[in-house]
């Protein structure tokens, strides 16, 4: 199957079309993706925090990260799944949409630094877990987290707004659009 | 202003909508168009914070996590962040009604938000001393009402957040 008729499978499916046509789905799947996708970047942020040593090194990492984790990915599948139901919807508008893809790609970045984190830096968190100064590259990965995340949130509040009329304005035109 | 009854579609509020669509501060930030998609972000950002911070107390009180630490401990470490991220929203939150008066005041789901706002943000103080008062005698479990009002106060924000993208949806939400 070529994508442009995977594109089409999707905004043909089910769930796709009971997006399109129940009135409420859209925004309660939408304010669901929205209040998950808060929750995903809050708890990050608290262990991003730690990475930088804020408040303090005085709770452990370890736990900082277990005990955080298990709520950010209960709140990423929720928002990865309502995301994906509202891609379905409209599937065509969000792949040619560059907000769409630059988020995409922000998000691909914050997998591939968590993946980088965990798999290199974190193995030898015995020796900085703590009460003693974070290591770099423990840092780094916290300060690269934050700025990916609220670019994920910035791109994806800039989708609603271009999706769907990513084209130029002739000049002189007024279009008034209605958000 | 759409055909509405109440409070939200009387004259008066109608009036002052058009006023302020009418001001140089509401034209300024209409502007330029990525003026209101970017308050709109750092408005959804800080609602992030606002909402996982409160949900530590929350968690903390309901002896579900950081139970290394006191309560008084964690409301410390995430109430200035709550507070910080509330001011944040708050100048953000008016920036956007400025800009576009119309779109929030003609619907149910920003004075149901508002409403909540209200509630949310002075029923957070009360728990807050409200966990203070309940730390003097440094029960091991909190009492059932203290237990209650953070279920109540997670779903005020919760609800929130639901009514801030309804604001968009409003008929479809409301009919």
């Amino acid at each position: 199957m070529d994508f442009p008729s995977l594109i089409q499978s999707i905004e043909a499916s089910a769930p796709a079309q009971w997006m399109r046509t129940s009135l409420a789905a859209m925004p309660v799947v939408e304010a669901i993706h929205v209040l998950a996708g808060a929750t995903v970047f809050g708890t990050i942020l608290i262990v991003d925090l730690r990475l930088l040593g804020f408040p303090d090194t005085r709770r452990p990492v370890t736990r900082v990260c277990s005990e955080m984790l298990r709520l950010t990915w209960i709140a990423f599948a929720v928002s990865l799944t309502a995301g994906a139901l509202m891609f379905a919807a409209n599937a065509h508008t969000y792949v040619g949409n560059t907000a769409f893809r630059l988020k995409m790609l922000a998000l691909l970045g914050a997998g591939v630094n968590m993946a980088l984190f965990h798999g290199i830096t974190f193995r030898k968190v015995g020796a900085w877990d703590q009460n003693a100064p974070v290591p770099r590259a423990a840092r780094i990965a916290g300060a690269a987290s934050i700025l990916l995340w609220v670019a994920v949130i910035f791109l994806a509040r800039w989708i609603g707004f271009t999706k769907g009329y990513d084209f130029k304005i002739p000049p002189h035109t007024h279009i008034d659009f209605q958000f | 202003m759409q055909e509405s009854i109440g409070l939200y579609g009387s004259a008066a509020v109608s009036g002052f909508a058009d006023w302020l669509q009418g001001t140089s501060a509401s034209g300024a930030i209409k502007s330029v168009s990525w003026i209101i998609p970017l308050i709109q972000s750092v408005h959804i950002v800080m609602i992030g914070v606002v909402f996982v911070s409160c949900l530590m107390i929350v968690l903390r009180v309901l002896g579900v996590m950081r139970t290394d630490e006191p309560v008084e401990a964690v409301w410390r470490r995430f109430a200035p962040w709550l507070w910080s991220a509330l001011a944040v929203m708050a100048a953000t939150g008016i920036t956007l009604v400025v800009g576009e008066p119309e779109r929030e005041f003609g619907t149910v789901s920003f004075w149901m938000k508002m409403l909540l706002v209200a509630i949310g943000v002075s029923g957070t103080a009360l728990y807050g001393r409200s966990l203070k008062a309940a730390a003097v005698g440094a029960p091991a479990e909190f009492p059932v009402s203290v237990r209650a009002a953070s279920i109540l106060i997670v779903i005020v924000w919760l609800a929130v957040i639901f009514l801030g993208r309804a604001i968009a949806y409003d008929k479809q939400v409301w009919g």
